[in-house]
């Protein structure tokens, strides 16, 4: 008897549609799996063999071939088992699989159904290629009713999955998630408040929250860098719907939600240590590429402490996502594209000793050590970032008596304010503004516009370097709720660079 | 003291100023020669002090002697260029071989404009830690005053001016911020006897090439000539011309939005009238008028 189950396998964000045959003929008992098949999925034979058995079905005494279609895509992961059991149970008792339906989850050898990474992924995708119905893991099913119109099976064991499919015992199917933003994120991880002194950083990570813009931290061991960094997310607004959905799909894809809390509204903060690969920073992996640690920042923050330790390459290749906001990694199995929107936030130290211009302690360092240690920040990457600041070390006596500042709760509210603003304008943050939409809807008064010239003369600043104080004026200006760019806004702007660092 | 100063015994003895690798014109013309010598990362200060000095010592026909290290040795060195007088570099390494190589192009113009590389170690000799001492030394041998321009304790500069010192030559220091460490050495030679340098008349009276100079203490000083940045923000008061201050100090200090202050700076910065320095802001002194 022939069988048709379908099922999927992802390739990256998308999933492709594999239809999983299974024919029991007579002849010399034995179990064949075709299909392309990589390793995990071929290990599928004894998994599915084992829970069959256990779960008191019969597995056929025959040839059994199990074929999965189309047969020159290449197939990874466990996901593939449940549809192959299903598939040779439906094939021994001689029944059809209900139709547009598809199944997902890996077999344990008692026959229990266990979780396999990137539901919601599959879940989206089936649902757009014709699926009315998705049997996936229990333990997913909340992922998957995230998607509209779509009926969840939620699947604890095999022999349930069974019966449902035979009319014997219903399992009742997960409901929609209704999905309701919380505005009201929970506690913040880090508050402004507990930041001392400060005021050029705390000013700045308040610019880059209302624009977007990239943001470059320099200061001794000790100044505060990773703390003024961490306050960074706690004074965005929180996610919108769309972006918590692409936030959701990279968790499911690298299995890192919170069960039946699949949406989460506070953004991405991630900190990746300095040791990172390419493959861990971007994405990779055989076949097809995972998301790295640029796509798990996505609409959040990626914050690289030791900026001048990284790995020169790994630096260099993160300037495609900076500037598109998307990342697309070729593998042997194909081209993945993830989206990588995030606010970098780079901290470093001055010099390799980290003291240079402490007013306590003194560099150790020789001007070439120094010079060396700044060349490897320079060039293309730095390019990018719009505010460059300095951070000062606060004496630890006097940390008592530097003034608190502001909490993050009222800069949230003017960043939230500048926000809307530029999105109401424009459609997008001012950091993502091209140079063209920039002379659009950046109009510089005469006097401002003389002001940038004249620096840019003064300093020879770059192109980029142009276009990048001019962005930041638009916010500057943004955040006092100005319309026109005012002289002092380009003046501010130009005073978010270091000296040292090149231009 | 340990190493540096046994690098100083054994070299003490100045070496045979006849056997110097030269590049350039040498002998020098005659003339009086002052090495001016100071910390290899000096404060906007120095590096201006430096440079002036050399460059009115130059004018005054005294041949500047230096090192051509980072810092205040490349200012003096550049200075006496500007003036169009005769500089000599002294090298710690052989005279092909240049040190720091981000001074190369100095090193080519003090030979096209005239003056001279010199150095007490054969060609080729690449740049080693226990040369410098030594050539240091040599330095003061080359001069007849050495002034110091800014050092931190256990300078190079200050091994130069000890070994002047032993030779008879006269020392002399310019005085720094109190608050600075790059006073501390310079400080302390004037504690000990060293003549304080104001402007390039102290060291032409020094050498005995006009009579003594007596400045009125309570006049207001007549200066190396820089002119301090006129603006009339009310910023410019707070800035030392020494030691860098942040914008959130200045922020606080004047009680102004960080955001303005920072917009302020900039427009000081365009308009030549403060520097960033070390991750702050500094007053830039520019260089006055001609005079001697």
């Amino acid at each position: 008897m022939l069988a048709t189950v379908d099922s999927c396998v992802l390739a990256g964000l998308e999933a492709r549609r594999v239809e999983v045959q299974a024919d029991s003929a007579n002849g010399e008992t034995k179990f064949f799996l075709v299909g392309l098949a990589a390793t995990s999925v071929k290990e599928a034979r004894e998994r599915v063999r084992s829970a069959i058995k256990n779960s008191g079905l019969d597995f056929p005494r025959k040839r059994l071939t199990v074929n999965l279609a189309p047969a020159e895509m290449r197939k990874e992961g466990s996901g593939l088992d449940l549809p192959i059991a299903i598939a040779i149970a439906l094939a021994e008792v001689g029944k059809r699989a209900p139709a547009r339906s598809a199944f997902l989850g890996e077999l344990a050898l008692d026959g229990a159904v266990r979780h396999v990474d990137g539901v919601l992924v599959a879940a989206r995708c089936l649902k757009r290629l014709g699926f009315d119905r998705v049997f996936v893991p229990a333990v997913d099913a909340s992922e998957a009713a995230l998607i509209e119109g779509l009926e969840v099976i939620p699947c604890e064991n095999l022999a349930g999955v069974f019966a449902h499919l035979l009319g014997q015992a219903q399992i009742a199917p997960q409901p929609y998630t209704e999905v309701a933003v919380d505005s009201t994120s929970g506690a913040l991880e880090s508050d402004l408040a507990e930041v001392h002194g400060q005021e050029e950083a705390r000013r700045a990570i308040e610019v880059a929250a209302a624009g977007g813009h990239h943001l470059l931290l320099s200061g001794p061991p000790g100044s505060g860098k990773t703390m003024l960094a961490r306050c960074l997310p706690g004074i965005l607004p929180p996610l919108e719907l769309a972006e918590a959905f692409e936030v959701a799909q990279v968790r499911s894809l690298l299995g890192d939600l919170v069960p039946g809390r699949p949406l989460d509204w506070t953004r991405p903060f991630r900190a990746p240590h300095h040791g990172i690969s390419m493959a861990g920073l971007i994405g990779g992996g055989s076949g097809f590429a995972m998301p790295g640690e640029i796509s798990r920042a996505n609409h959040g923050v990626l914050f690289l402490d030791e900026l001048a330790e990284f790995q020169a390459p790994v630096l260099q290749a993160l300037r495609q996502p900076l500037e598109t906001g998307r990342v697309t990694i070729t593998r042997s199995g194909g081209s993945v594209t993830y989206p990588a929107r995030f606010t970098l936030v780079a901290a470093t130290n001055p010099c390799p000793c980290g003291w240079l211009g402490d007013p306590v302690r003194a560099c150790r360092c020789t001007q070439a050590v120094v010079d060396g240690y700044q060349r490897r920040l320079s060039g293309p990457l730095l390019d990018r970032i719009d505010l460059q600041v300095g951070v000062r070390r606060v004496p630890l006596a006097e940390l008592a008596s530097e003034p608190r500042g502001e909490a993050s709760a009222p800069v949230r509210d003017r960043v939230i304010a500048a926000r809307t603003r530029s999105l109401d304008r424009q459609g997008c943050l001012n950091a993502q503004l091209k140079p063209r939409r920039l002379r659009e809807v950046a109009l510089l008064e005469p006097g401002s516009r003389r002001t940038l010239e004249r620096w840019s003369e003064q300093k020879g600043l770059t192109d980029r370097g142009f276009h990048r104080a001019w962005r930041v004026a638009r916010t500057a200006a943004d955040l006092e709720g100005a319309e026109a760019i005012e002289d002092r806004h380009v003046l501010e702007a130009l005073g978010y660079r270091l000296h040292d660092v090149a231009a | 003291m340990s190493w540096k100063r046994s690098a100083i015994d054994c070299t003490m003895s100045p070496p045979d100023l006849s056997a110097l690798n030269t590049r350039g014109r040498w002998p020098p013309p005659a003339g009086p020669r002052v090495a001016i010598v100071g910390s290899r990362r000096p404060s906007p200060y120095g590096e201006a002090v430096a440079e002036q000095l050399a460059a009115d010592l130059a004018r005054a026909g005294v041949i500047v002697v230096s090192g051509l290290a980072l810092g205040c040795d490349a200012a003096a060195h550049r200075g006496a260029l500007t003036a169009g007088g005769f500089t000599v570099a002294v090298m710690g390494t052989g005279v092909d071989i240049v040190y720091p190589a981000a001074h190369l192009h100095l090193a080519e113009e003090i030979v096209a404009g005239g003056g001279a590389l010199v150095s007490q170690f054969p060609r080729g000799t690449l740049p080693r830690r226990q040369n410098f001492p030594a050539r240091n030394v040599t330095m003061a041998a080359l001069s007849d005053a050495v002034v110091v321009v800014e050092a931190v304790q256990g300078s190079g500069a200050l091994i130069t001016a000890e070994a002047a010192l032993d030779l008879h030559k006269e020392v002399m220091a310019v005085p720094g911020s109190v608050f600075s460490p790059l006073s501390v050495g310079t400080h302390a030679l004037i504690r000990d006897g060293a003549g304080l340098v104001q402007n390039a008349r102290d060291v032409l009276a020094a050498l005995g090439r006009i009579g003594e100079v007596l400045d009125d203490p309570l006049a207001t000083p007549k200066g190396l000539g820089f002119k301090l940045p006129a603006g009339r923000d009310g910023i410019l008061p707070h800035l030392s011309d020494v030691l860098a201050l942040n914008a959130a100090e200045i922020a606080r200090k004047l009680q102004l939005p960080i955001a303005e202050v920072l917009g302020r700076l900039t427009a000081l910065e365009l308009d030549g009238a403060v520097k960033r320095h070390q991750g702050g802001y500094v007053r830039a002194l520019r260089r006055g008028k001609e005079r001697a």
